[in-house]
């Protein structure tokens, strides 16, 4: 529990502020911003391009559009996505890094920014190379089995179960090297002493096809990428990865309520402008996504992913003290992991 | 009867609805015209149309999608036969055979056929998707786990290393390259970086797109350029000879093979119409008498092809709809879709909106025996441009396959990456390697090396785990006797058939 000890500074920080901040949810936390911004000196005189480092039919490539439409709502100003995925991110971020500073291009990208660099600080530092705009998506994460599952039905016998499985058990996430899911899953078998192999997809449909077909013995991810299979009864939360209990998911034990003592790690998505960019066009792109991040268009999408559960929205000082705590918190992990940090 | 009498509801809402009607034409008519550009496929219009989908109603909004599903995967199969540009990659395997059918002055012929046939298995698998789509959405995630969809994919480069190359040896050397370019990128499991040099760009790996496109089109025209500078040139014959019924028929067996192949690959999430394509040919290929032909003109090869990826369409939605589970980039944005209309699809959508299912249900079943009349008309207008002079047509090739290697992520390493496969792919059909074999290796591995990762931790890294699965073992089995079977042909029957290195 070493681990616990050495992040407990950096994570009381991020999990203080997400759930302090829920109060401000129902206002809108941009409701000071004005209604209207004047464009500095006609910026933007054309369409602005939005690079997205993801597909456009995933978790970041949705909520792209929903918030592209917003500021084109906003603003009326056009804003084009240009989806560039590979390389867990990568490929859009060097692409992004190769553009111009000056605000016609923004990029959308997730807390796997911030890990990268975590782990490699030759990759870039999200909270110094670029300017975080807002960050429009902060998220949990929880574990699921079948609802229609008779070998285990809850969190204690799900641990009890594996335990007697000796290693053969299954959990389907995205286990890649550093990921969250994977630093994650560490923390609740050092925990729990539960030892259980985790099988990694990296797109969503064969994964979660994994958990309905019984491939696998459990799931991990974010309640928003399940909710219709939540909604339709096929699966169930069996653990809240967070301290307390969100009203949505009263019923499901926390980690407190597990007995599981470690601070837990969010997913997170932000939209972002290249550092050197003009201020006055920073700061006319700071109103634009602030404030549609309030607009109802936006809010409802958020509410269709489970992200009202928990305080989504950062302005940019926010996102740069979550970007930058978070970088603390996986370095730590990554050496009390034994991995290479660079 | 109530499944006929929802069909005719479903019907009925359809055409009964002056905007629903243009809906469908319009993605009739889109679906077919990017389908057939390459590198701007039915996903660029899909994308194009995905936010506007929101100010259509949910029923508009699906079954327009839809109806671009079909006809866009049918679409690409008309520049894979006339000028060896593979639309998408599920028509690859149309061009194996499509393009020297054209060569040959029979290019009416293959389209004709390739028209037949993807109505015919798009209609089918529609057929089966309206009687039991719960039901066979649950087996297939049931019975199919990453180890069986490895041990499919065994199985197909098992059979495909004897298609298209001179001897075993290159057959299996044109495989191993493909496999070899598809490790390029970060590792699907563990995420590892490999064989990347420090360029973030190939961390992504080496896409399959501007890949085709180079063996494929820019090959080929290095070849005829060749061809053209040492007068052995021959423009090739033009042809609107459609195949009769009776043609056709006489490859029955064929069908149905490619139906069956087509509909279980499209239901396995994740996988669908390109594996489909790759698997009904390659079955063709094993099953047919006049294997050593594959390759050379077969219109076999364009109808298994064919068939086998239209028949994935109807079975892609089965997973969708009765699960939630997008089978690829297409059902995926239907997905979104859906959620513009705050509706989820998965089991509660036929409970809360079974006229939408029945609308989308008869929308793809008249989308493909539509493909039969639009194809024909569009089919009998594109041949002519057969008649354009080579000195002019090969610069537009060149031009489409660039923007379409471009269009493909926005990136112009993937241009480059697409004449390196060209100039590489003009070398390799002289020597008599097979560029359809690399390609398969590149598509095939991709998905083979991530379900294989997946199987062996799922098994616990014991091979043995194999045993305890029946249709993983018995594909594998079925695997190895392949690979004996040609090894026995190569080196202790007969001497190995020499093929058209520039048929593939």
């Amino acid at each position: 529990m070493n681990i616990k000890k050495t992040l407990l500074g950096a994570a009381i920080a991020v999990t203080a502020a997400t759930f302090t901040a829920g109060t401000a949810m129902a206002a809108c936390a941009t409701d000071a911003l004005p209604g209207e911004m004047e464009k500095p000196d006609g910026f933007p005189a054309r369409a602005l391009s939005m690079i997205v480092p993801y597909g456009p039919a995933g978790g970041s490539g949705q909520v792209a559009q929903a918030m592209a439409e917003a500021v084109s709502e906003l603003t009326g100003v056009s804003i084009n996505r240009d989806h560039k995925p590979g390389g867990s991110g990568t490929v859009g971020m060097t692409a992004y890094m190769a553009t111009p500073a000056d605000g016609y291009t923004v990029l959308e990208h997730i807390d796997d920014a911030s890990s990268a660099h975590a782990l490699d600080s030759s990759r870039p530092n999200p909270a110094e190379a670029l300017i975080p705009l807002v960050t429009s998506q902060i998220t949990f994460s929880q574990i699921y089995i079948r609802t229609k599952e008779d070998r285990y039905t809850d969190w204690p016998s799900f641990v009890e179960w594996v335990k007697a499985q000796g290693g053969k058990a299954t959990i389907a996430n995205v286990s890649k090297e550093g990921s969250m899911e994977r630093v994650t899953m560490k923390f609740i078998t050092d925990a729990t002493g539960m030892e259980i192999q985790q099988i990694s997809f990296d797109k969503g449909a064969p994964r979660y096809g994994a958990l309905a077909g019984g491939q696998v013995d459990a799931l991990f991810e974010q309640p928003g990428d399940v909710r219709k299979f939540l909604d339709s009864g096929m699966f169930k939360p069996i653990l809240t990865i967070l301290k307390e209990r969100p009203d949505a998911f009263s019923d499901v034990p926390s980690l407190t309520d597990a007995g599981l003592d470690f601070d837990p790690l969010f997913r997170f998505r932000g939209f972002y402008v290249k550092a050197g960019t003009p201020d006055d066009r920073v700061k006319w792109l700071q109103w634009a996504f602030q404030k549609a991040y309030c607009g109802e268009g936006y809010q409802a999408y958020n509410e269709s992913k489970f992200m009202n559960l928990i305080d989504s929205f950062r302005d940019t000082d926010g996102s740069k003290e979550l970007i930058t705590n978070t970088i603390a918190q996986y370095r730590d992990v990554y050496k009390s992991m034994g991995l290479e940090v660079k | 009867m109530e499944t006929f009498n929802n069909f005719l509801g479903g019907t009925a809402a359809l055409f009964g609805d002056p905007i629903g009607v243009l809906i469908f034409f319009g993605g009739v008519v889109g679906g077919m015209l990017f389908g057939a550009i390459p590198g701007v496929s039915m996903l660029t219009l899909a994308a194009i149309l995905l936010p506007f989908t929101a100010h259509l109603s949910a029923e508009h909004g699906i079954m327009l999608f839809s109806v671009i599903y079909c006809t866009g995967v049918y679409g690409g199969a008309i520049t894979a036969i006339l000028f060896n540009i593979p639309g998408a990659p599920e028509n690859a395997p149309t061009a194996f055979d499509g393009y020297p059918m054209t060569q040959a002055g029979k290019a009416g012929k293959a389209v004709g056929a390739a028209v037949m046939c993807s109505a015919i298995g798009g209609t089918v698998s529609c057929v089966i998707m309206m009687f039991a789509t719960a039901p066979i959405a649950s087996w297939a995630i049931s019975a199919f786990g990453p180890p069986e969809i490895f041990a499919l994919v065994f199985f197909g480069l098992a059979v495909a290393a004897s298609v298209g190359a001179k001897t075993f040896w290159k057959g299996w050397l044109s495989i191993m390259a493909g496999l070899m370019i598809a490790v390029v990128g970060l590792d699907p499991v563990g995420g590892i970086e490999r064989y990347n040099f420090d360029m973030p760009y190939l961390a992504a790996g080496i896409h399959f797109i501007p890949t085709i496109l180079g063996f494929f089109a820019v090959s080929e025209i290095f070849v005829q350029a060749e061809k053209k500078a040492t007068g052995a040139y021959k423009a090739p014959k033009l042809s609107v000879d459609f195949p009769t019924f009776k043609e056709l028929w006489l490859h029955k067996i064929a069908v149905v093979r490619s139906i069956i192949i087509g509909f279980f690959c499209g239901i396995l999430p994740g996988i669908g119409a390109t594996l489909a394509a790759f698997m009904g040919y390659n079955e063709a290929a094993r099953w047919s008498k006049d294997r050593i032909n594959f390759g050379k003109g077969k219109i076999e090869g364009v109808i298994s092809s064919e068939t086998a990826n239209n028949s994935a369409t109807g079975a892609a939605m089965i997973p969708l709809l009765a699960l939630g589970l997008p089978g690829g980039a297409l059902t995926a944005m239907m997905v979104g879709v859906f959620q513009m209309h705050d509706m989820e699809p998965g089991p509660l959508v036929f409970i809360n909106s079974p006229d939408l299912v029945w609308v989308v249900f008869a929308a793809m079943f008249f989308a493909n025996l539509s493909i039969l009349l639009v194809g024909f008309l569009e089919a009998k207008t594109i041949v002519n441009l057969l008649r354009i002079p080579f000195q002019f047509l090969a610069p537009m090739i060149l031009l489409l396959a660039t923007v379409g290697s471009y269009a493909v992520r926005g990136l112009v390493i993937d241009v480059v990456v697409m004449f390196v496969a060209g100039v590489a792919g003009f070398f390799l059909r002289r020597s008599g390697y097979s560029v359809a074999g690399i390609v398969l290796g590149l598509i095939l591995g991709k998905i083979g090396e991530q379900t294989f990762a997946q199987a062996m931790q799922m098994l616990h890294f014991e091979f043995s785990g194999f045993l305890n699965r029946p249709i993983a073992f018995g594909l594998l089995i079925a695997g190895a006797v392949t690979i004996a079977g040609s090894v026995y042909g190569a080196f202790f029957k007969k001497p190995p058939a020499p093929a058209d290195s520039e048929s593939a």
